[in-house]
């Protein structure tokens, strides 16, 4: 893993994207995941944001986040697909190649497998024509699909080419989900990784653990799970995944802090993990053709 | 996941052929003038739009200049292919349960035909429109007034018939797309390696009754500076006997590239680029049997 795999959410830091990006920049980073509200938030409208994100010159990994699309129906599951519609007309419009679609905490949502199924497909095929992937993550407070093994099953049933899982490891380390269900996965379908911590133990329940993502997450290695999250990054690293790494903390100190600060601890993050698991930083042996 | 597995019928919504393949163009008259070449006639202006109906044998195309229409293409200095209409069993059936599987419903803007043909967002800019063909009745008859002293019924030079829309995808695209096709027209993959024609790549999907292709062409390996969109580039035209459609193609100045690997062959030929973005693949393929054609 290298400096280029990582990028930043927007989420993290506060003030306005121009200065969001320009502090990412200044760290070092390549790419940013965009949040669409960071984009629609702009006071000359998403039109100005799109253009800022273009002269930053940073590549965008994908935009986030589609909420509660899977197991609606009526008027309530129309309403959500003109949702869907408008996130990734504003994906394709940033030049963002993927849209994180989160699972649903919907009371009004059906926990039927087959619904689901239809529901993430239809989501898929809504993004062909955009030319968009969709990465499905299990929230930990999700109302049925929790975690990873969950949205994974979804996602093999599914079975389209363009909609794959994202891991959040907050979600995993909230959860303590075994690392063995990574082994399940077909290594192809990791779309997107999402990396944070916290510095308490996992929390009981589904609302502590949304209380605690949202306000209370840090960097990997400022943490709490060290040891469990660099045995997950090795794990995520050893089935092969080469797609983008990105740093989703949500933390109410950050967003008080100036931006080269956080940006810098995000640095430093990146620099423990490849002191930790160091893999893909090693040089890769290039096959001599002929 | 096993084809046999898929809860898709095997011709889902009835598709029977291409009812018609739409071009916009700013240059309507040099396009017509083409199409004549190219063995397509005139044979109906529409009521109120700059829109012409050229027809061939089985085959229509509708040249579309109205300034609403163009002004929507990106590549609107050359001719686009704008659309392909599809003749299906329900019309309105197919058009719903494309949407219901996550279609995007066609845009609201000045569609050729006034008639209401529901359609989708196909790649790129273009609309999948979905027809229905009623005894004695076409969609034609109610936007297009015939023009004089035509033949309504062109005959096809030498057997020319609808093959297939050739589509450029971007990298790793191609899954994506066959995931699109199967799942809302029925169209399915030929196995890899199965081509027809002089330039065998890619990928190819046949429709539910075999009589027409897409084929799916990803930026070849190491092309990155190549700009490549996702559009339909071209079209293709069966041929029962390649190099008769050549001659008689030729004779009427139709000019075919002539160099490896694409030189006129009794697999297929391509003709030049005309106005900037136009041309024709000819691939070879047995006349559709009339009956095939006007079943209902």
């Amino acid at each position: 893993m290298k400096l280029e795999d990582f990028g930043m959410d927007t989420i993290t830091l506060a003030g306005p994207i121009e200065a969001k990006l320009e502090a990412m920049r200044e760290a070092g980073f390549t790419q940013v995941m965009l949040s669409a509200r960071d984009l629609v938030d702009h006071p000359n409208g998403e039109k100005a944001a799109i253009e800022a994100v273009r002269r930053s010159g940073l590549r965008v990994t994908g935009l986030q986040v589609l909420r509660d699309f899977e197991g609606l129906s009526g008027p309530l599951h129309s309403y959500k697909v003109d949702v869907a519609k408008s996130m990734l007309q504003l994906a394709r419009d940033v030049g963002a190649p993927l849209v994180l679609a989160c699972s649903s905490t919907s009371a009004h949502a059906t926990g039927n497998f087959d619904a689901q199924v239809a529901d993430l497909r239809k989501l898929a095929m809504l993004a062909v024509p955009m030319g968009l992937r969709i990465a499905y993550e299990a929230l930990s407070w999700g109302r049925v699909v929790d975690d990873l093994a969950a949205a994974w099953a979804r996602v093999q049933a599914a079975d389209r080419s363009n909609l794959g899982v994202a891991i959040d490891s907050f979600h995993m380390l909230a959860r303590e989900t075994p690392l063995g269900v990574l082994e399940e996965l077909n290594p192809e379908k990791l779309f997107f990784v999402q990396l944070s911590d916290f510095m308490w133990s996992a929390p009981a329940t589904p609302e502590e653990r949304r209380e605690t993502a949202r306000h209370a997450r840090v960097f990997p290695g400022e943490g709490a799970h060290s040891d469990t999250l660099s045995d997950m990054i090795r794990a995520i690293d050893a089935l092969g995944y080469e797609g983008d790494i990105s740093f989703e903390v949500f933390n109410d100190d950050y967003v008080q802090m100036p931006l080269p600060v956080v940006a810098q601890r995000a640095r430093r993050s990146v620099q423990w993990i490849t002191d930790h698991v160091s893999r893909r930083s090693l040089p890769v042996r290039r096959r001599v053709a002929g | 996941m096993d084809q046999e597995n898929l809860p898709v019928p095997s011709n889902p919504l009835g598709l029977q052929a291409v009812e018609f393949i739409e071009y916009t163009t700013r240059e309507p008259l040099a396009l017509g003038a083409l199409l004549q070449q190219f063995g397509f006639m005139p044979v109906a202006r529409h009521r109120s739009r700059e829109v012409m109906l050229y027809r061939q044998g089985p085959m229509n195309i509708i040249v579309d200049a109205d300034p609403a229409s163009v002004r929507e293409s990106t590549r609107a200095d050359a001719p686009a292919i704008a659309a392909v209409a599809f003749r299906v069993r329900d019309a309105a059936f197919a058009h719903r349960r494309a949407l219901e599987l996550g279609a995007w419903d066609m845009p609201t803007r000045a569609a050729a035909m006034e008639l209401n043909i529901p359609g989708i967002h196909g790649v790129g800019d273009s609309l999948i429109y979905f027809v229905e063909r009623h005894e004695g009745l076409t969609i034609y008859d109610v936007d297009f007034i015939p023009i004089a002293a035509s033949d309504p019924a062109p005959p096809a030079l030498a057997g020319l018939h609808w093959f297939g829309l050739v589509q450029a995808v971007q990298s790793d695209r191609a899954a994506d797309w066959i995931d699109f096709y199967r799942t809302l027209l029925g169209f399915e993959p030929l196995r890899r390696g199965q081509y027809f024609g002089v330039l065998p790549k890619g990928t190819l999907l046949a429709s539910p009754d075999g009589g027409f292709y897409f084929q799916l062409v990803e930026p070849p390996p190491g092309a990155d500076f190549v700009e490549w969109n996702e559009t339909l580039l071209r079209v293709g035209l069966g041929a029962p006997d390649v190099m008769a459609a050549v001659r008689a193609l030729q004779a009427r100045g139709i000019v075919f590239v002539d160099r490896e690997p694409v030189r006129p062959s009794d697999k297929g030929a391509l003709t030049q680029i005309y106005l900037g973005g136009f041309c024709v693949e000819l691939v070879v393929s047995a006349t559709p049997t009339p009956a095939l054609r006007v079943a209902s």
